[in-house]
């Protein structure tokens, strides 16, 4: 069940983080979007695999559900959303 | 690595594998046979239907002069029997739909007739990306994709500290189970980096809305669908000026793409504005040398050229995009990786049912009996025995149908002799005893398998081996025949040296898991 919440809660973890990138690499990031994509598919994979490392299910899923908030505020200080070059 | 999560590296590998191994298998099946799509396209047209084929020209003006929808955007896919496709708008505000037509389609005074045509190839390719599930199909097999990924990360975690003990080693040493074991394992890391390239480049395809849509919504804002069009699209589509112009013909764009580049193969040609001063052409190829492969040649309605886009001259994102779907399709090193591709293909399917397999047996070994494994053994024996013969059930249909009355309806009982085998495989699956049915259906499937070949030699003589493309599908069922009795004799020499593990001998399901613990006790 832990591996079904994962799933959920890694998908936008993935695309945040690599929003978050987007915006440390000096690149515009409409120039490695297609990369960018892969990227997330790849991070998704993982961060699925990772949350069988603690022995109980709930920390990894609370440290998912605050690394999503955390991403999302990081988010807000970057000027990519609506920016579209 | 400490055992217990080890343990739990284990659990987690094993229920992402259960989750998405069946639809996998499907995938992996469909995957294999549809590597040779473009010649099972061929084999399964009749030999009179390529008689009366004409030219690429011939079949875009035909077309142009009845669709106004072509006009705007069409597709000419080069053969022995030309194809092309548009997208027709539904009247009264029905909606639109694809259209493929033939240049056979066509009779002497252009028009077109309301031929039956095979869907044979298009159903194997629709069973692999999508499942034969229309709409949600594709995104699903995304989502499968990215739990297979997952299960590949956890299979490395847990087979690293091991590898060079397992390498090569299919030993069941009187333990049925550790064959299961051995056999996957060896499979899985011996395959690990077509898997890995499989789900990464699966999920991107499958996964791609549904990525564009977080990305948009929580990222880029609502912008980013005009951008992905910009950055993916080989050119603007045109601005009609409404002036009519002559275009050029066919092989001119094609004599102008060779110009471009000499030793490209065509894949496809597309066609903006037909007739229209603005109109453009895309001729889309390959070159070979390179794994990011493809080409596109486009040039205005005289032949003029416009832009090139090839290896070296393109963007970022054409770089990452064309060995994705070159990695994916297996289309980048000729005979050599098409052949190689099906075979991993193949073993892919077997990597799936043996995890499947493992894992009923060692819930049964670890937690005792339980219905549910027992269900699920057979589940999974139905499903891939379903797909196997169902598929084989859908060749022979597609060549048998012609011959009888139900021709006019051939593409949909292609489909309906798939999923009636299947269910009834399902259905027996659950109610056989596992051993029994696993010993029948390796039996029957090489000889379904073996049977195409014959019964097209049978029917259409020489034409089944002399046509490369039809010689290749044959050969190619031959050796799914022959892959199937291997099986069989592996499975066969298995019970001659140990004792199958007791869930393989149960008869009837059993209602409760109260009622396994009695049968198995007994």
């Amino acid at each position: 069940m832990r591996a079904l919440f994962a799933a959920a809660l890694s998908l936008p973890l993935a695309i945040m983080l690599m929003g978050l990138l987007a915006a440390l690499v000096p690149l515009p990031w409409s120039s490695w979007l297609v990369l960018q994509m892969l990227l997330a598919i790849v991070l998704w994979m993982v961060l699925i695999s990772l949350v069988a490392i603690p022995r109980r299910a709930w920390p990894p899923l609370v440290g998912l559900l605050v690394a999503n908030g955390a991403s999302a505020l990081l988010l807000q200080a970057t000027s990519l959303y609506g920016g579209a070059a | 690595m400490k055992a217990d999560r080890m343990r739990r590296y284990v659990d987690l590998h094993s229920w992402l594998g259960m989750v998405a191994g069946l639809a996998l298998f499907v995938a992996f099946f469909a995957g294999a046979l549809n590597m040779f799509h473009e010649e099972i396209h061929h084999w399964q047209t009749p030999r009179t239907e390529l008689a009366n084929a004409g030219t690429v020209q011939g079949l875009l003006q035909q077309v142009t002069a009845s669709s106004e929808d072509a006009r705007q955007r069409i597709y000419l896919l080069p053969g022995a029997d030309p194809g092309a496709m548009w997208f027709q708008s539904g009247q009264d505000g029905a909606p639109g739909e694809w259209v493929t037509a033939y240049s056979s389609d066509f009779n002497a005074a252009g028009e077109r007739g309301d031929r039956p045509h095979s869907g044979l190839a298009d159903f194997v390719n629709q069973l692999h990306y999508q499942l034969a599930i229309p709409t949600v199909g594709l995104t699903l097999m995304g989502i499968i994709s990215i739990l297979y990924g997952a299960a590949l990360f956890t299979g490395l975690v847990i087979h690293w500290p091991k590898l060079r003990r397992e390498f090569f080693a299919l030993r069941h040493q009187g333990n049925v189970r550790r064959y299961w074991k051995n056999l996957h394992n060896l499979i899985g890391v011996l395959c690990f980096p077509f898997h890995l390239i499989m789900s990464v480049t699966g999920a991107a395809m499958g996964a791609f809305t549904l990525i564009a849509l977080v990305m948009g919504a929580l990222v880029f804002g609502p912008q980013l669908q005009g951008v992905i069009d910009k950055e993916t699209q080989v050119w603007p589509a045109p601005t009609l000026t409404g002036e009519p112009t002559e275009m050029a013909p066919v092989q001119r764009y094609l004599d102008r793409a060779r110009q471009a580049h000499p030793d490209l193969t065509v894949d496809w040609i597309e066609v903006r504005g037909y007739g229209d001063q603005a109109a453009w052409v895309d001729v889309a190829a390959s070159i070979p040398g390179v794994v990011g492969h493809h080409i596109h040649v486009l040039m205005d309605a005289r032949a003029q050229l416009i832009r090139v886009i090839e290896p070296g001259h393109r963007s970022f994102n054409y770089d990452t995009l064309s060995p994705m779907y070159a990695l994916h399709f297996g289309d980048y090193g000729g005979s050599l990786v098409q052949w190689l591709y099906f075979a991993m293909g193949l073993l892919g399917a077997l990597l799936f049912v043996s995890g499947n397999i493992l894992w009923c047996e060692r819930r049964t070994d670890r937690n005792g009996p339980s219905r549910s494994s027992v269900f699920l053994l057979r589940l999974t024996l139905g499903v891939c025995f379903g797909v196997v013969i169902g598929l084989a059930g859908s060749f022979l249909a597609s060549k048998l149908l012609p011959y009888t009355p139900w021709g006019a309806e051939i593409a949909v009982l292609e489909k309906g002799v798939f999923l009636a085998l299947l269910l009834v495989l399902v259905v027996a699956g659950l109610r056989s005893v596992p051993l029994r049915f696993s010993r029948w259906m390796l039996t029957l499937a090489p000889l379904a398998y073996l049977a195409v070949p014959l019964l097209q030699l049978v029917l259409e003589g020489r034409y089944a081996w002399v046509v490369p493309d039809n010689l290749t599908v044959n050969v190619m069922l031959l050796l799914v025949a022959l892959s199937l009795w291997v099986v069989r004799a592996l499975l066969i020499a298995r019970l001659r040296r140990a004792e199958p593990h007791p869930l393989w001998q149960e008869g009837p399901l059993p209602r409760s898991d109260q009622a396994v613990q009695t049968v198995t006790v007994k």
